[in-house]
C-alpha cells in the first residue's frame, strides 16, 4: 500500500470527490493507484528524465505560472540560472529544502521555509522559451528558433492584455498543495533576481482537466465537466501523434512540446442568468452527467450527426463540436489548465475569474491556432468569455540527473 | 521612516551588533563557545532574577515566561540602547539571543512588570577582536555617517530659520536638502531609541499628540499652504538633529552592522520610496530614494575590501547592480532633483522596484561572508 497523501485522505472520506455516483468513467480506487503509478509513491514525481514533468503527469490541483522576462543577454547568465532552476526544482520535487545555506545566522536563507513539513505533493516545475527569448539579439539564439515557435497571432474575439501575455522564459509548477505550488514559483523567482524579472503569474486552483484515465473530470467554473475527450498521457500513441516534438524540429526540442496559455476571462454573472438549456446547447452536453447532447453517459463518443426534433441534437456553433477532432481535420491537444480568480475586476464590481487554459501539442499552428482560429469565429461560448491573455513556449526535453532543462539548446 | 521597521530596525541593529560579537568568539551561529549561559524568568515582578553580575565576555541569555500575562519580553540596554532582546514570549514560551559584553553596568527590562528594571553588572577586561582592516572599514564609514549629519545640521538650520520666519517658498527649496543627508543614515538615526520616530514619523506612524518632525512641516507647507504653528516643530526637529550628531560620534559599529544597514536603506527603498508614502505631499520621494541608495553604496564599499577577499565576483556584481539602479534613476532627473513621485507611471516604479530587488538580494548575502574578519 504506497504512502496515504493527506489529500487521498480527503477524497476517500467522500468530501466532493468529481465524478463519484455521477456516472463517473473509472472506478475511483483502482484510479489512484494508477495516479499513483506516476510518482515513487511518496507523492514526488521525478523532475529528471527524457521528458519534462508536468506535461503527462496526472493532473495536479493547484497551479502557481509564471512568465519571466530576461534582464540580461549574456548566454552564460542564462546557462547557469537553467542550472540553478533546475537544481532547486529537483531539490523541490523531492521534498528538500533548496541549497544548503538555511541556518546561517547573518545570511538569509537559501529556501524560504514555507514548505518545510510539506509533502512534495506531486510537486513538477516545467520550464519553456518564449519566442521573445530567441530574439534577444545578445544571446545569439536567433539561428536556434524553432520554425513552429511562433507568437500567437491575432485571433478573432481576443482582447488581450499586453501586460498578461507573452514572455521570455515561463515556469509551470502544478501540485496538490497550493503552498508547494506557490514556493516553487517564489523560489525561483528569487533565484533569478538579476537575471530575469517577472512578467506575469497566475495562481490556479482546481484542476480542468484530466490527464490521465485515472482521474476523474473535474468540472470548470461554469459548472461544466472540462476534459472528457482530452487526450491522455496513457494513450501514448496519441502522445506522440500530437503532443511530443519528433524529427520535425531542431534536434534540442526532439521530446518537446509546446505549451500554450491562454487566460480565459468568464462572464460569471452573465452565464449564472442563463437557462440551463441554453448553457447545455452552448457547450454541447448536458450539464450533470456530462454526456454529449443526444448521449446518454459522459464516456459516449460525440455523435455531431445525431438529431433531435430535426435539428443537430449537438447545436452547429456548440463548444464542443467546433472544438472536436472531428472538426478540426482530426488535430487534437492535451489540455491541462486550471480554475483560477482574481478578487474583483474594478472597473465592473464583478468576479475576475475563469479559466487559465493550457494546452501542450507538437505544431500550435495546426493545433491551437486552428482550433481558436474556429470556436473565436463561431463558437456561441464566446458570448460568456473573453481571452485576456495569451503566451506561447517552447518546452524542452526533460534534463539528465546532473544536467539542466535547456542543455539541448545552450550546451 | 515606517513605524514597524523601527521595532525592526532596532532588532536589526541590535541583531547585527550582537551577531558580530558573537562572531567575534569564533561562530557565526548559535552561542558562542564558552559563552556564560545566564537564564531568566519573566514573572509579573518583571525580571526574575533582577540583579545580576557577569564577567565580560560572550553569554547567552536564557529567557523564560513562567506565567505571567503582564510581561512577554526581556531586553538589555546600554543606556538607551536596546543590545538585545526577545520579544513575544507569552506564558510557556522561551527564547534565547548571545551578546559578548564589555566591562559596565547594563540594565534588564522586562516591560508592564511591577519592578520592571534590572541591573547586570559585568566587570573584567574583554579583548577587542577587530582586525586592522576591519578598523579601517569601521573607520571610514563612521568618517560618511559624521559628515552627513554635520551636512544634515548646516541643511536643517536654514530651513528651520525659514519655517519660523513663515517664509513658505523659501522653506520648501530648503526641503530636499536637508532630507537627503538624512535619509542616507537613516539606519543608525534609528538605533538611538525614538529618535527616527521624532525625526522622521508620518501622519500615521504615532499617535497624533506625539507627531513632530519634517513630515509634520512637510504637510503644513505643501498640503496647507501655510506655516503657522510651525516654529515650535522647526525648533525641535533642530534639537533633535543636533542630538543625532552628537550620538553618531559615539555609536559604537561593526562590519556586520554597517552591511545590515546597506540593506535597511534598500529595505527602506522597497518599503516606502517606490511606493510615494514617504513624501506624502511634497511628493520628493525620488530624492530619498537616490540618498537611501548613496547611503547603502557608501556602507558597502566600507565593507568593500573585506568581501573582495572572500567573494570578489560578489563584490563586482554589486558594484554593477548599483551602477544600474543609479542608470534606471537617470531618465527621472530634473534639474538638481528628481521629478515629482505623482508623475511616475506603473511601469516607472515596476522597472525601479525590480532593480533594488536584484541589487538587493545580492546585498543581502554580505553580512554573511565578512563575519568571520
Amino acid at each position: 500500500m504506497t504512502a496515504i497523501t493527506r489529500r487521498r485522505l480527503l477524497t476517500s472520506a467522500g468530501a466532493g470527490a468529481a465524478g463519484i455516483g455521477l456516472g463517473g468513467a473509472t472506478g475511483f480506487l483502482v484510479g489512484q493507484e494508477t495516479a499513483e503509478a506516476k510518482t515513487d509513491g511518496t507523492g514526488s514525481v521525478p523532475f529528471y528524465g527524457e521528458h519534462q514533468a508536468g506535461i503527462d503527469t496526472p493532473a495536479q490541483d493547484r497551479l502557481h505560472f509564471a512568465a519571466f522576462d530576461l534582464v540580461t543577454e549574456n548566454r552564460t547568465e542564462l546557462r547557469e540560472l537553467l542550472r540553478e532552476w533546475s537544481r532547486a526544482a529537483a531539490e523541490m520535487t523531492t521534498g528538500d529544502m533548496i541549497g544548503d545555506a538555511n541556518s546561517v545566522e547573518l545570511a538569509p536563507p537559501e529556501d524560504t521555509g514555507e514548505t518545510v513539513g510539506l509533502l512534495p505533493s506531486r510537486l513538477t516545475i516545467t520550464i519553456g522559451f518564449g519566442p521573445s527569448l530567441f530574439e534577444r539579439k545578445g544571446l545569439g539564439l536567433q539561428s536556434k528558433r524553432p520554425a513552429a515557435l511562433r507568437e500567437i497571432p491575432p485571433l478573432p474575439a481576443d482582447e488581450l492584455n499586453a501586460g498578461e501575455s507573452g514572455g521570455d522564459i515561463c515556469v509551470q509548477a502544478c501540485s496538490d498543495d497550493p503552498q508547494v505550488a506557490f514556493h516553487a514559483v517564489r523560489n525561483q523567482a528569487r533565484i533569478g533576481r538579476g537575471t530575469v524579472v517577472m512578467r506575469w503569474s497566475q495562481l490556479g486552483f482546481g484542476r480542468t482537466a484530466s490527464t490521465s484515465r485515472s482521474q476523474d473530470t473535474p468540472r470548470n467554473l461554469m459548472g461544466f465537466k472540462d476534459g472528457t475527450a482530452n487526450i491522455r498521457a496513457e494513450d501514448t500513441e496519441a502522445m506522440q501523434r500530437f503532443v511530443w516534438v519528433g524529427n520535425e524540429g531542431p534536434a534540442w526540442m526532439r521530446g518537446g512540446s509546446y505549451l500554450v496559455t491562454r487566460r480565459i476571462r468568464m462572464l460569471l454573472e452573465v452565464w449564472d442568468r442563463s437557462a440551463l438549456e441554453d448553457q447545455e446547447a452552448t457547450i454541447g452536453r448536458d450539464k450533470y452527467e456530462g454526456a454529449p447532447l443526444g448521449g446518454s453517459k459522459e464516456s459516449d463518443p460525440l455523435d455531431l450527426d445525431a438529431e433531435r426534433g430535426g435539428e443537430p441534437a449537438i447545436p452547429v456553433d456548440a463548444h464542443v463540436r467546433l472544438a472536436s477532432a472531428s472538426a478540426n481535420g482530426g488535430e487534437r491537444i492535451l489540455r491541462r489548465g486550471y480554475s483560477f480568480t482574481d478578487g474583483v475586476d474594478e472597473s465592473l464590481g464583478e468576479l475576475e475569474a475563469g479559466l487559465f487554459f493550457i494546452c501542450f501539442q507538437r505544431h500550435p499552428e495546426r493545433q491551437f491556432v486552428a482550433i481558436q482560429r474556429r470556436l473565436g469565429s463561431s463558437d456561441a461560448l464566446n458570448e460568456y468569455i473573453k481571452h485576456v491573455g495569451s503566451a506561447v513556449f517552447a518546452v524542452p526535453p526533460g534534463a539528465r540527473s546532473g544536467g539542466y532543462v535547456g542543455e539541448t539548446l545552450l550546451a | 521612516m515606517n513605524r514597524s521597521l523601527v521595532r525592526t530596525a532596532l532588532t536589526v541593529a541590535a541583531a547585527a551588533l550582537l551577531a558580530v560579537f558573537a562572531a567575534a568568539c569564533g561562530s557565526s551561529d548559535d552561542a558562542p563557545k564558552g559563552a556564560k549561559t545566564m537564564s531568566f524568568e519573566l514573572t509579573d515582578a518583571g525580571c526574575v532574577p533582577n540583579t545580576a553580575k557577569a564577567p565580560a565576555g560572550p553569554i547567552t541569555f536564557n529567557v523564560e515566561n513562567a506565567g505571567t500575562s503582564k510581561v512577554s519580553e526581556f531586553e538589555v540596554l546600554d543606556g538607551d540602547t536596546i543590545l538585545g532582546e526577545k520579544e513575544n514570549l507569552s506564558d510557556g514560551l522561551s527564547g534565547s539571543f548571545s551578546l559578548t559584553l564589555e566591562q559596565g553596568e547594563y540594565t534588564l527590562y522586562c516591560p508592564g512588570g511591577d519592578d520592571e528594571k534590572g541591573t547586570l553588572t559585568v566587570s573584567g577586561e574583554l579583548k577587542s577582536a577587530n582586525s586592522p582592516r576591519v578598523e579601517e572599514a569601521i573607520a571610514q564609514y563612521r568618517d560618511y555617517l559624521e559628515q552627513n549629519t554635520a551636512e544634515l545640521v548646516t541643511a536643517t538650520a536654514p530651513f528651520v530659520a525659514a519655517v519660523e520666519a513663515g517664509d513658505i517658498e523659501k522653506a520648501k527649496g530648503l526641503y530636499a536638502p536637508a532630507r537627503i543627508p538624512y535619509e542616507r543614515i537613516e539606519p543608525v538615526a534609528e538605533s538611538f531609541g525614538d529618535l527616527d520616530p521624532r525625526i522622521d514619523a508620518r501622519e500615521n506612524d504615532v499617535p497624533a499628540k506625539e507627531w513632530s518632525g519634517f513630515h509634520v512641516i512637510e504637510k503644513a507647507l505643501w498640503d496647507e499652504d501655510t506655516a503657522a504653528g510651525m516654529a515650535p516643530v522647526a525648533k525641535q526637529l533642530l534639537a533633535d538633529i543636533e542630538e543625532l550628531a552628537r550620538k553618531v560620534k559615539t555609536v559604537e559599529l561593526q562590519a556586520v552592522q554597517i552591511a545590515n544597514g546597506a540593506n535597511e536603506l534598500l529595505g527602506e527603498v522597497s518599503a516606502s520610496k517606490i511606493t510615494g508614502e514617504e513624501e506624502r505631499y511634497s511628493h520628493i520621494d525620488l530624492v530619498d530614494f537616490e540618498a537611501n541608495v548613496e547611503g547603502a553604496e557608501a556602507a558597502f564599499e566600507a565593507v568593500e575590501p573585506l568581501l573582495s577577499d572572500k567573494d570578489p565576483k560578489l563584490a563586482k556584481e554589486i558594484e554593477a547592480h548599483f551602477e544600474d539602479v543609479y542608470a534606471a534613476l537617470k531618465p527621472y532627473r530634473r534639474g538638481d532633483g528628481f521629478v515629482s513621485y505623482t508623475e511616475l507611471t506603473q511601469a516607472d516604479t515596476r522597472k525601479l522596484a525590480q532593480e533594488i530587488d536584484a541589487l538587493a538580494e545580492l546585498l543581502s548575502e554580505v553580512p554573511a561572508q565578512i563575519v568571520s574578519e
